[in-house]
């Protein structure tokens, strides 16, 4: 069996290539220039990692931070001070620890220290700040900034104040900033193709489907907040140690607007974006600060003394990308993924196509083990005496329910019976107020969907809820991942699923643009790359027509027979349930009604009026 | 006992104005779910109003004051903020920041980025003696407008159609329109009343601090957020109580901290609410949008 593969080795040559290219341009560029143009471009490819830095966390979480500057002063003064010479630092930083004063590490371990030191910090400083949710992230990261602002502009003794500090090597070369952003590059795009960084990318498209394949969202977040705060750390650490001195507004709020809009004019979910904003947000602002004291633009208009010319262009850039182009000029894709990109490469992915998994059919046990982890046969997921209540409405009055593995429970009852609050409950989404879910014997009452997920039990929803940027086979990998799967086991069982389901041909494209029946049906092929030995299906069949719905079916029961995985469906549509469902529980008005076969459960009054009203039984008496 | 109840006024007064910042933040917020970095923006430019209008009598300067707040936020609206109305939040917020970005270094391009120090009348430095209490009449002129200002936005809120209307789409802004609300009224008038509490809040920072700056903003607006946060996003009640807690804070960490630590009151005060939202992550009154889809 050929190795499937997220990208072709082409597109991956040509995303990692494209950053290295124009990084490798700048510094031509600045080597050919004068000595202040050589330090200008130095100063914007550190800034450049600090961008990269920002990059890895906002752009793969979606969450905005405002304070990962700093983590960029946090490394610039903690290399300057390991650096400084002796004399310097007993005249601007008496207070400091010996064994920082002490220190005199060369550039590389006075970078490395601060890049450790700055991960540490961000992980502390991140602990409690991703529990909060997507909105106060920005606002605490922000409240972060003013902090470390008002710490190392009174912190006299040890950061020189407001003063700042004067003489710290001047270490950093072209080369070496050149270097480093290339290192940040890599870091950026590995952390972004990884089990991590996919996870990550999926609580940014959906955090709700995120949660319920098993992917802890504040976790996740922490890890990208820490390895952020580490780039930014190396980034300040080079400023430093490239312009020799430092005050705490050199990274306060201007700086981090600049930084941000040459993110997000690049196009955030970017590595190339964040490269290629870099240099084109600089440029701009260059020529602008040029003029700030006074002078000409483009040998046109003349301009007197005007201070805050630069950051008046850098937010007249920023408000434009936002309305204009959101996703910046990269469109949120790395340069392989550009669309003039992939029509050269054309011909290549043909080929790749062609060499897709080989398939056997659905329930062979070579595949099922390779899809399914081994079912306990004695287990079952139970629930007892499940209430829920919103404010005074009583929805589940005392439900009971059990399914073992490799049967298929029906779940029917008219709308506002309570079927979708009880998949709810079972699936963590929801705190019941009173009874109690058992999994396989366990009490799990209370745990997060996720937790539950990589237990086993996993569920689908009424929406689709895709992954819209993420492609058909990230997406469904993505499941895997969510369970702990490495990569090259989670995309092989993903291309495996989508070869099952039909889907093999929309690989490549993004989650978007699939018609809402196969959005619907990738939402299934998610749920089973997660292994689940219980599935939860809300009304999978939902827009389906009769033949898409009988596909449907044959698939489940291919899973049902093959894999031993217990099937509760919600399903509107009987004859999906009926011909899938050896059992079937009716609820109505948050009650069990009947718990009966197929037959039973047609033939019974109580549940004939339960759909149909009173009337219909006796329609002399109505 | 006397320092105490001297200390309480002070954080009472305090607190007073950053719930006034709190409010104007949270009201657009509740609105159109957009929180305003540019809040901080029209507070400052409708201080730089007081500046230009020096001259005039003070009456004069005040309305210029208050006129400027309002029309730069429904400018701001009009202009940036409703081409980004669909957008999601995060997109929203990050607008805001460059609205913020260009207003303040506009003012710093057009006036000057130092402080300009602004006359206000001997009244509102002049102190009142209670007992043995001396309380600063702008500390009166505070807690008056604050109560004012509350009991102004209950009767809007609660009294009138228009009202009706903005609590109706904070509630359900697709439904609202649905019902015929019109939403471009509804969001540009909770604008103009977010730029209406900047100006008040504006004027009071002139003459507590006799000065200008194009960056005197920036401390209020993340006052105004964090509050905001604290409270509970979308909750006015909250974004009161999360003004007077943080100022509160404030006042009274100047009145105990210890000599050495006085200058980190800032850094103290900001990292107090990572405190609550480690217990409370959704604010203390909970999100007043919680997710639903499911």
């Amino acid at each position: 069996m050929s190795v499937v593969r997220l990208r072709s080795r082409g597109s991956l040559a040509v995303s990692v290539l494209a950053p290295l290219v124009l990084i490798a341009l700048t510094v031509a560029v600045g080597a050919s220039g004068t000595l202040s143009l050589r330090g200008t471009v130095t100063t914007i490819l550190c800034e450049m990692i600090v961008v990269l830095g920002l990059q890895v966390f906002i752009g793969n979480s979606g969450v905005y931070s405002f304070g990962q500057l700093g983590f960029a002063s946090a490394g610039a003064y903690g290399a300057a001070l390991l650096t400084l010479p002796a004399a310097f630092v007993a005249l601007q930083t008496p207070g400091l620890p010996s064994v920082v004063a002490d220190a005199q590490l060369g550039a590389v371990g006075s970078t490395a220290v601060a890049a450790v030191a700055c991960g540490v910090l961000a992980a502390i400083v991140g602990l409690p700040l991703m529990r909060t949710s997507t909105l106060a992230i920005p606002i605490s990261t922000f409240a972060f900034l003013v902090v470390s602002y008002n710490v190392i502009s009174n912190w006299d003794r040890v950061t020189g104040g407001s003063g700042g500090l004067v003489s710290i090597p001047r270490t950093t070369g072209l080369v070496s900033a050149g270097l480093w952003a290339a290192a940040a590059t890599a870091v950026a795009l590995a952390y972004k193709w990884s089990t991590g960084g996919y996870r990550l990318q999926a609580t940014r498209e959906d955090e709700v489907a995120a949660r319920s394949l098993g992917i802890g969202v504040t976790g996740e977040r922490l890890v990208a907040f820490a390895l952020s705060g580490m780039l930014c750390g190396v980034g300040g650490a080079l400023a430093a140690h490239q312009s020799g001195v430092l005050a705490p507004s050199t990274f306060y709020f201007t700086a981090s607007v600049t930084i941000l809009t040459m993110m997000v004019a690049g196009g955030a979910r970017s590595v190339f974006g964040a490269v290629l904003g870099t240099i084109a947000v600089a440029a701009v602002n260059e020529l602008l600060r040029g003029v700030e004291g006074g002078g000409e633009i483009l040998g046109g208009v003349s301009v007197g003394n005007t201070p805050g010319l630069a950051a008046i262009g850098v937010g007249l850039i920023l408000l434009a990308t936002m309305i204009a182009l959101p996703n910046g000029l990269t469109g949120g894709r790395e340069a392989g993924e550009l669309p003039w990109i992939r029509r050269l490469l054309g011909r290549r992915r043909a080929a790749d196509r062609a060499a897709g998994p080989v398939t056997a059919p659905i329930g062979s046990a070579k595949h099922g083990a390779a899809i399914a982890a081994p079912a306990r046969r004695d287990g079952a997921l139970r629930a007892h005496g499940i209430v829920v209540a919103f404010g005074g409405l009583r929805v589940l009055r005392g439900v009971d329910l059990a399914l073992r593995p490799g049967e298929a429970l029906g779940l029917i009852g008219p709308n506002g019976a309570g079927k979708t609050t009880l998949v709810n409950v079972l699936s963590g989404f929801l705190r019941p107020d009173a009874g109690t879910v058992e999994l396989d014997g366990v009490d799990v009452s209370g745990r997060s969907p996720s937790r539950l997920a990589r237990a086993g039990l996993t569920r689908t929803f009424q929406g689709a809820l895709p992954f819209p940027q993420l492609s058909c086979l990230e997406s469904v990998a993505v499941g895997a991942m969510g369970v702990g799967d490495r990569r090259g086991r989670a995309v092989a069982r993903a291309a495996d699923i989508l070869d099952r389901l039909g889907l093999s041909a929309r690989a490549t494209r993004p989650a978007a643009s699939l018609p809402p029946a196969e959005q619907r049906l990738l939402g299934v092929a998610r749920a089973l790359a997660t292994r689940p030995r219980y599935l939860l299906l809300d009304e999978p069949a939902a827009g389906l027509n009769e033949a898409e719905g009988e596909e449907l079916v044959a698939i489940l029961r291919g899973v049902l027979e093959g894999f031993g995985c217990g099937i509760l469906l919600i399903e509107h549509e009987m004859s999906v349930v009926m011909s899938l469902c050896p059992r079937v529980q009716v609820l109505d008005d948050g009650v069990t009604l009947r718990i009966g076969t197929p037959d039973e459960i047609q033939a019974d009054p109580s549940v004939i009026e339960a759909y149909l009203g009173h009337s219909y039984l006796e329609p002399a008496n109505a | 006992m006397t320092e105490l109840a001297q200390n309480l006024i002070d954080a009472l007064a305090l607190g007073s104005l950053y719930a006034l910042i709190a409010l104007g933040v949270t009201l657009v917020y509740s609105v159109m779910d957009m929180m305003n970095f540019a809040h901080g923006e029209f507070i400052m430019l409708s201080a730089y109003a007081l500046y230009a209008l020096a001259g005039a009598p003070f009456g004069i300067a005040l309305g210029g004051a208050l006129v400027t707040g309002v029309l730069i936020a429904i400018v701001a609206e009009r202009v940036a903020f409703r081409p980004v109305r669909r957008a999601d939040m995060s997109a929203q917020l990050v607008t805001s920041l460059a609205v913020a970005t260009i207003l303040q270094n506009m003012v710093m391009a057009a006036v000057d980025a130092r402080p300009k120090s602004v006359a206000t009348p001997s009244l509102v430095s002049e102190t009142t003696q209670l007992g043995s209490l001396s309380v600063s009449n702008i500390e009166f002129l505070t807690l008056g407008l604050t109560a004012l200002v509350l009991a102004g936005l209950g009767w809007l809120l609660y009294r009138t159609r228009a009202g009706l209307a903005m609590r109706a789409a904070a509630e359900n802004f697709d439904m609202a329109r649905l019902l015929g609300v019109r939403a471009d009224r509804v969001i540009a008038l909770s604008f103009a009343i977010s730029g209406a509490l900047a100006a008040v809040v504006g004027v009071l920072l002139v003459m507590q601090t006799g000065q200008v700056s194009p960056t005197m903003g920036l401390t209020p607006v993340l006052v105004g957020f964090v509050a905001v946060t604290i409270g509970g996003f979308g909750r006015m009640l909250g974004a009161v109580i999360g003004g007077l807690f943080l100022g509160a804070a404030s006042s009274l960490l100047g009145a105990y901290l210890p000599t050495g630590l006085l200058p980190f009151r800032d850094a103290i005060v900001f990292s107090l609410p990572v405190a609550i939202l480690i217990f409370k992550p959704q604010g203390l009154l909970g999100a007043a949008t919680g997710v639903a889809r499911v």
